[in-house]
């Protein structure tokens, strides 16, 4: 039988659908009127999106906050360019940073994941400066002023290629592998590993008396966390033909955070529109004034006071009373119920 | 007679000087109502908690099924076949009733299952229904554990704990806070669980202490008082001054 949780990924699929149609549009709008500019923003909106998915996967659904994720985006797109620099292959490139995270997620989560809450936060904040900071100055990998140069590759897929300097082409190739991630984490979270996430965020301690190892849990979610981030990052240089180490700041990291809480905590698809949501407010405004930060900040917090649960947090319930079976439909939806914090286990 | 299913001996634990258990030893038959009573204060939840993994012992062993468990991690003892309540109330009460049940009854789908779709656990499903007609809340399936009365609260408590098919069931106080008529139910439910499973039992309630219980253990100021059928541990002179003299 249809349970809530699977109900909600549901709605999460509609309105997820509906972004896939609205890129459709844009591309086809785009290369029509020979639009670089605006296709080349929605790319990097994807690509950033990917971070942010990443972060929601981490904080919505297992609870853990991650200041640093930038951390693997970063590693990502550093291993990537190094990659294309010697062998333009986009699947090599992907391959390679895909390996590269996982081994530092393995690290950075034995790492972070020996604490939790404000501590996990502080600790990623800080694993992501320390290795902005060591890029920083290895001269081999360019040191402050990053990487540049990075051939413009042909991505082959089957018997096609695509240039990735082609705005429309690479537009669809980031759209389809953005998708592609948040259709693998929406199946992870709805698996019975997925539910157990969920059993994380809603009252930790009781989760080893139910049989499930905390700390396996927890890593295994960091770890696909950071693949997310990275495989995303490794898209970066082919967008820009170069990387640089502010990809690993805390401006990053914040910008994906602020992503997710504008579109909505433990949606997942709201990742995705906050995302795209953020970047077009950033060149929008950012084109009025050079003071752009003070703006997103009021925004921010607006949205935090006045849609705490951000835009989809407030669109999907809705969503969800459409698509939802009869026996699902007089209830209240958890959304709109203030979560009850679980009691302490008497230690 | 078999072994029994649980065998406590010597186990002891200190908070800065206090001895919150000191050198308790028993066994907990199969098929069998344990109970534990004492004071306030007495160590029965921190015996618990020694037992089920949520407390590293000082020394002593705790066996389950003769194999050596002390002081393993809560998620081993599980696999181990041991199940707790808490006596204050420990749910997800942001998730529903039936994934509180779900999430208890997964343990006994093959570990690969783990990364399927969820109804590809059709198993830890049946049992989440079955525990839903058994304990009455079928019609609260889809209902918040945190929006339950509390009373439901504490039947869905006992149902999550069974719903992994323990051999051993640690309930700590389940009447806690329950009507007369929700205590009288849940008397009868426990007693119910004994075809399947041995239960270690913490009540307060000394009327259905006498009532369920096969053995009572007492404690006091985190010693083993006395142990032994319910009507030879009240007839008890030691128990009487220190355990009912205050009742
Ligand atoms: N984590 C802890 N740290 C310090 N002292 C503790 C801790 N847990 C329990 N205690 C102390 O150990 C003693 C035994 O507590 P415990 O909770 O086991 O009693 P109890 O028999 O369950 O009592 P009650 O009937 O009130 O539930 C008490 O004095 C308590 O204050
Ligand atoms: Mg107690």
């Amino acid at each position: 039988m249809l349970d809530r949780l699977t109900l909600s990924m549901r709605a999460s699929h509609v309105l997820a659908a509906l972004l896939v149609v609205a890129a459709l549009v844009l591309a086809v709008v785009g290369s029509a009127i020979g639009d670089t500019f605006y296709l080349r923003l929605a790319t990097e909106a994807l690509i950033f999106a990917g971070l942010a998915l990443s972060v929601d996967l981490l904080l919505g659904y297992s609870g853990a906050l991650s200041l640093g994720q930038a951390l693997y985006f970063g590693i990502g797109a550093y291993t990537s360019a190094l990659v294309l620099m010697k062998v333009p292959s986009f699947w090599l490139a992907m391959g390679a940073a895909a390996g590269m995270t996982f081994v530092c997620a393995i690290i950075g989560g034995l790492i972070a994941n020996r604490v939790r809450g404000v501590y996990f936060a502080l600790i990623t904040f800080g694993l992501a400066q320390v290795v902005a900071k060591v890029v920083y100055n290895i001269r081999d990998l360019g040191a402050s002023d990053g990487m540049i140069g990075i051939p413009v590759i042909d991505i082959g897929i089957g018997p096609f290629s695509v240039s990735a300097g082609n705005p429309v082409g690479f537009f669809l190739v980031v759209l389809v592998i953005i998708m592609a991630l948040y259709a693998a984490t929406a199946y992870l979270l709805d698996t019975p590993f997925g539910r157990v996430l969920t059993a994380l965020k809603a009252n930790e301690k009781r989760v080893p008396f139910l049989g499930y190892s905390v700390w396996r849990a927890r890593m295994v979610c960091y770890l696909a966390a950071a693949l997310i981030a990275g495989l995303s990052g490794a898209l970066y240089p082919m967008l820009r033909g170069f990387v640089s180490p502010e990809l690993m700041f805390f401006m990053t990291s914040g910008n994906a955070v602020i992503s997710v809480i504008l579109g909505g905590v433990g949606t997942l698809v709201g990742a995705l529109y906050g995302s795209v949501f953020l970047v077009i407010i950033k060149s929008v405004i950012g084109s009025w004034t050079d003071h752009y930060l003070i703006i997103i900040g009021l925004l921010f917090m607006a949205g935090v006071l006045f849609m705490p649960k951000g835009l989809i947090g407030f669109v999907r319930p809705h969503v969800e009373r459409m698509i939802a079976p009869r026996h699902l439909r007089e209830t209240r939806a958890p959304e709109q119920d203030a979560p009850l914090k679980a009691e302490e286990v008497k230690p | 007679m078999s072994r029994p299913v649980l065998e406590v001996s010597d186990l002891s634990i200190a908070f800065g000087g206090l001895r919150a258990v000191d050198q308790v030893t028993f066994a907990a038959e199969r098929h069998r109502i344990t109970t534990v009573i004492g004071p306030n204060g007495a160590g029965k939840s921190t015996l618990f908690n020694m037992i089920s993994g949520a407390l590293k012992p000082l020394s002593g062993t705790v066996l389950i099924d003769g194999v050596d468990m002390t002081g393993a991690a809560p998620e081993r003892l599980k696999g181990a076949g041991l199940s707790r309540s808490f006596q204050i109330t420990n749910l997800f009460f942001e998730l529903t009733v039936a994934e509180n049940l779900r999430l208890a009854a997964q343990v006994l789908e093959p570990a690969k299952r783990a990364l399927l779709p969820i109804r590809c656990s059709t198993r830890a499903q049946a049992k989440t229904q079955a525990m839903l007609e058994r304990f009455e809340l079928t019609h609260k399936r889809d209902e918040l554990a945190g929006n339950l009365s509390h009373g439901d609260q504490r039947r869905l408590e006992i149902a999550v704990c069974l719903a992994s098919e323990p051999k051993i069931l640690l309930l700590d106080e389940p009447t806690q806070g329950m009507s007369h008529q929700d205590t009288a139910d849940t008397a009868k439910l426990v007693r119910s669980l004994t075809q399947d499973v041995s239960v270690l039992l913490i009540e307060h309630d000394i009327g259905l202490v006498m009532e369920l219980s096969d053995h009572v253990v007492v404690m006091h100021q985190g010693r083993k008082l006395a142990e032994g059928p319910p009507a030879a541990v009240r007839a008890d002179p030691q128990v009487q001054a220190a355990y009912f003299g205050h009742a």
